[in-house]
C-alpha cells in the first residue's frame, strides 16, 4: 500500500497517522531493523528513513549527532538504498527516504529514482530543497514531500497545495529538529491556515513526544512525524540492546493510542 | 548582469536551503533593493567606509619584489589596511547596516580565520548589535588572538567541535542558529557563498575594492592592470576585486589554497580541483566524494580551508573569465617571508597565496605588464602558525 492509500485509510477511521522517523543502520544494521519492526509493532504508520549527510544544517543536536556518527560509520546513499531493501522486506509501513539534496544530486536523479524503486520506497524528503526546486522530482514515479513552516507565506504555501502532495509535512517551530514546540494555540492556527489552501493530509514534525500533544492537535493535523524522541531512546537504550525495541514499541504505542483517541 | 532574478550565475548559484528559511531570504532580498536605491543608506554606509574603516586604502608600487622579479611591475592593493585588518569589514559594515534597516537587534556569523567574526563583531559594537559569532575548536586553537578579539568586542564566541571543527561545521552552526532565530537576528555570511541574495549582497559590498582600484590605477598610469591576483577561499575578496572588470581586457586570477598536496583532504582547492554539488545553500563547486559526502580540507590558512566556493566564481571558471590555479602551503609561506623581508609588509596566509603566485608568474611578463595583488589581510593573525610551520620544518632539518 503506498502513502495516499494509507492516509487516506486512516482519515476514514478518524485515525492520526504516526509517522516515524529513525537514521538507516544505526547503531547497526540488525539493530535497526529491530527497532523499525518494534516501531510497526507499536502502531507506526509510515517511516522516515534517514541517510547521514556530512553537513545535515536542518537537524538539531540529536539527529546530527547520527548523522556524524553515520558518517564515522562510512553510511552513505547507496549504503542508505541498500539498508532500505532490508526494510522493505521486514516491514509493510510505506517508506519515505530522507535525504539531503548533494548526495542525490550527485548518485544522479535518474539512478536514484530507478534505486528508490527497486528498494520499496514509496516517497522523498530532501529537507534542504526549497518548493522552488522541487521541481526537479516532477516526473518520476515517487512521492515528493513538500515542507512549509509557521513562517510560510500564503504564496508559499499555495505552491505547496499545488504539487497535489500525498501529505504536506507542516514543521511545528521555526527552527530545527528537535524536541521543543511553539505555544499549541499558535500551531493550530497555522495548521487552520494551511487546511485552508489544500486537501491534503497534513502531518506535523519538529518537537512531538508526548501523546498529550497528539490530542491537542486533533482535528487541526491528520497526523504527526516523530524522530527526536525516538533517537534519544536509542541513544538512552543501545548499550542494552534487549531492552532498546521493547522501549521504542512502548512509546509508539503509547503516542498511537493517542492518536486514535 | 548576473545574478537572474532566482539567484542564478549561469548554471550556479540559486537558493537550496530548508523551506523554513525562505521567509528570512526573501525579507533580506527585499531590504537589500530598497536600500541598493536609497542614497540615504549609501551616503550612511560611506560616512563608516572613510571614517571608521579607514576606505579608501592604497594601492601601493612594490619596488622590490618588481625589481627581483623582472620587468613587470608589481602593486598592491592594501586592504591589510583596514580596521580589524582584512578586507572583511567592507561586508560586515554593510550587511549590519542592512540589518538595522531590517529592524533586527543581533547578528550571527561564521568565521574561519576569525577575520569575519572580528569585523562582524567590530560592526556589532559600533552599530549596537548583539553579536554571536560560531568557530570550529581547531581553528579557535590556531587563531587565539582573533577570539580574544572578538570576546574583546563584545561578541559570544561558540565553540563548534563536530565533523572537520573548521568553518565548515561553523556555518552548519550558524545556519541552524539563523533558522531558529530570524525574527530579531540577521545572518551576516562572510563570504559570497550561500543561498541568494547572500553571494549578490557581499560581491556588492566588496565591489568597493575593485572600484577604487580602477581609479587609482586610471590616475595613476592612464590605464587599466594587465592583471589581477587574488586569493580565493570562498572567494569574497576576489569577488570584489574582480567584479568591476569583469568587462576589460585584464587578466583575472584566483588563487586558491593548495595545501601539503592535491591529495583528498590535504587541500581545498576547490574550483582547480571539486565537483559540481550542493553546500550551504548554493549549486557550486566543490569538495566531496563518490557519494556527495563532503570532504575534509587543509590549508595553512584558515581563511581558505573550506570544501565550498561562490557560485559565481564557479559560473566564471565555466565561462573561463577567471583562471583558477593553486599553491602550496609551502610556496605561501615563502611568500609571506618575502613580502615581510623585502616591502615591510606581512601579508595574512590567505593573501600570501595571491603573492605566491604572482610571483611565480611576474618573472615570464614584458615591460608593459603590471600586476595587481589584491592583499586582502594582515598577517599578525598568523604568527603562530607561521612559527610553528618553520619551527616543523627546521626540525626536520
Amino acid at each position: 500500500m503506498g502513502i495516499r492509500d494509507n492516509l487516506q485509510g486512516l482519515k476514514a477511521r478518524n485515525e492520526m497517522a504516526l509517522i516515524a522517523f529513525i537514521m538507516a543502520a544505526l547503531p547497526d544494521e540488525n539493530l535497526c531493523l529491530e527497532c523499525i519492526k518494534a516501531l510497526e509493532q507499536g502502531g507506526c504508520d509510515l517511516l522516515e528513513l534517514g541517510v547521514p549527510f556530512t553537513d545535515p544544517l536542518a537537524d538539531g543536536e540529536t539527529i546530527e549527532r547520527l548523522h556524524h556518527r553515520g558518517i564515522a560509520r562510512g553510511l552513505n546513499l547507496s549504503r542508505g538504498l541498500e539498508f532500505a531493501h532490508k526494510v522493505s522486506e521486514v516491514c509493510h509501513m510505506p517508506l519515505i527516504m530522507f535525504s539531503y539534496y548533494n548526495p542525490i544530486y550527485k548518485m544522479g536523479l535518474d539512478t536514484f529514482m530507478q534505486e528508490c524503486k527497486s528498494a520499496g520506497i514509496d516517497g522523498l524528503i530532501v529537507p534542504d530543497l526549497p518548493l522552488d526546486e522541487m521541481q526537479v522530482f516532477a516526473g518520476f514515479d515517487l512521492e515528493s514531500i513538500p515542507m512549509v513552516a509557521p513562517s510560510s507565506s500564503d504564496e508559499r504555501l499555495q505552491m505547496a497545495a499545488a504539487m497535489d502532495p500525498a501529505f504536506i509535512y507542516c514543521v511545528s517551530v521555526r527552527g530545527v529538529t528537535g524536541v521543543r514546540s511553539l505555544p499549541e494555540h499558535e500551531i493550530q492556527a497555522y495548521l487552520q491556515r494551511v487546511k485552508s489552501f489544500t486537501t491534503a493530509p497534513l502531518e506535523l514534525g519538529f518537537g512531538i513526544s508526548r501523546p498529550e500533544q497528539l490530542q491537542a492537535f486533533q482535528g487541526y493535523a491528520d497526523g504527526v512525524v516523530v524522530g527526536s524522541f525516538f533517537a534519544q531512546l536509542i541513544e538512552e537504550y543501545e548499550a542494552r540492546p534487549a531492552l532498546l525495541p521493547g522501549k521504542l514499541e512502548q512509546a509508539a504505542a503509547g503516542l498511537k493510542a493517542a492518536a486514535k483517541a | 548582469m548576473y545574478p537572474d532574478p532566482k539567484g542564478y550565475y549561469g548554471r550556479y548559484g540559486g537558493r537550496f536551503v530548508p523551506e523554513t528559511l525562505i521567509p528570512a531570504l526573501q525579507k533580506i532580498e527585499k531590504a537589500y533593493a530598497e536600500i541598493q536605491n536609497d542614497p540615504a543608506f549609501s551616503q550612511e554606509l560611506a560616512y563608516y567606509m572613510k571614517n571608521f574603516v579607514g576606505r579608501e586604502t592604497p594601492l601601493y608600487f612594490a619596488p622590490s619584489l618588481s625589481k627581483m622579479t623582472g620587468q613587470a611591475r608589481i602593486f598592491l592593493k592594501r586592504e591589510d589596511l583596514n580596521h580589524t585588518g582584512s578586507h572583511k569589514i567592507n561586508n560586515t559594515m554593510g550587511q549590519a547596516l542592512l540589518a538595522k534597516r531590517m529592524g533586527k537587534v543581533r547578528l550571527i556569523a561564521e568565521t574561519g580565520a576569525g577575520q569575519h567574526g572580528v569585523a562582524t563583531a567590530t560592526a556589532a559594537a559600533v552599530l549596537g548589535l548583539k553579536c554571536t559569532v560560531y568557530m570550529g575548536s581547531k581553528d579557535m586553537a590556531r587563531q587565539s588572538l582573533n577570539v580574544f578579539r572578538m570576546r574583546v568586542l563584545g561578541a559570544e564566541v561558540k565553540e563548534v567541535n563536530k565533523g572537520s571543527q573548521t568553518l565548515k561545521d561553523a556555518t552548519n552552526e550558524a545556519f541552524r542558529d539563523f533558522i531558529q532565530s530570524f525574527e530579531y537576528s540577521h545572518m551576516v555570511i562572510g563570504s559570497v557563498v550561500g543561498p541568494h541574495p547572500y553571494p549578490m549582497i557581499v560581491r556588492n559590498f566588496q565591489s568597493i575594492i575593485g572600484k577604487e582600484l580602477r581609479i587609482q590605477f586610471q590616475e595613476r598610469e592612464g590605464r587599466l592592470p594587465s592583471h589581477i591576483v587574488a586569493c580565493v577561499g570562498g572567494g569574497s575578496n576576489a569577488m570584489g576585486v574582480f567584479y568591476p572588470f569583469l568587462q576589460d581586457p585584464v587578466r583575472l586570477i584566483g588563487v586558491e589554497a593548495g595545501g601539503i598536496d592535491i591529495i583528498d583532504g590535504q587541500h581545498c582547492a576547490t574550483l582547480s580541483e571539486g565537483s559540481d554539488g550542493i553546500l550551504h545553500g548554493a549549486f557550486s563547486r566543490l569538495l566531496q566524494d563518490s557519494h556527495g559526502q563532503i570532504l575534509d580540507t587543509h590549508s595553512i590558512s584558515a581563511g581558505l580551508d573550506y570544501p565550498g566556493v561562490g557560485p559565481e566564481h564557479a559560473c566564471l571558471r565555466e565561462e573561463k573569465r577567471v583562471s583558477y590555479v593553486h599553491v602550496s602551503d609551502k610556496e605561501a609561506v615563502d611568500a609571506f617571508l618575502k613580502l615581510s623581508e623585502m616591502e615591510g609588509i606581512i601579508p595574512a596566509l590567505e593573501s600570501a597565496h595571491a603573492v605566491a603566485y604572482a610571483l611565480k608568474i611576474a618573472g615570464e611578463l614584458d615591460a608593459k605588464a603590471a600586476l595587481v595583488i589584491n592583499l586582502s589581510g594582515r598577517g599578525d593573525k598568523d604568527a603562530e602558525e607561521v612559527i610553528s610551520y618553520l619551527g616543523g620544518e627546521n626540525h626536520g632539518n
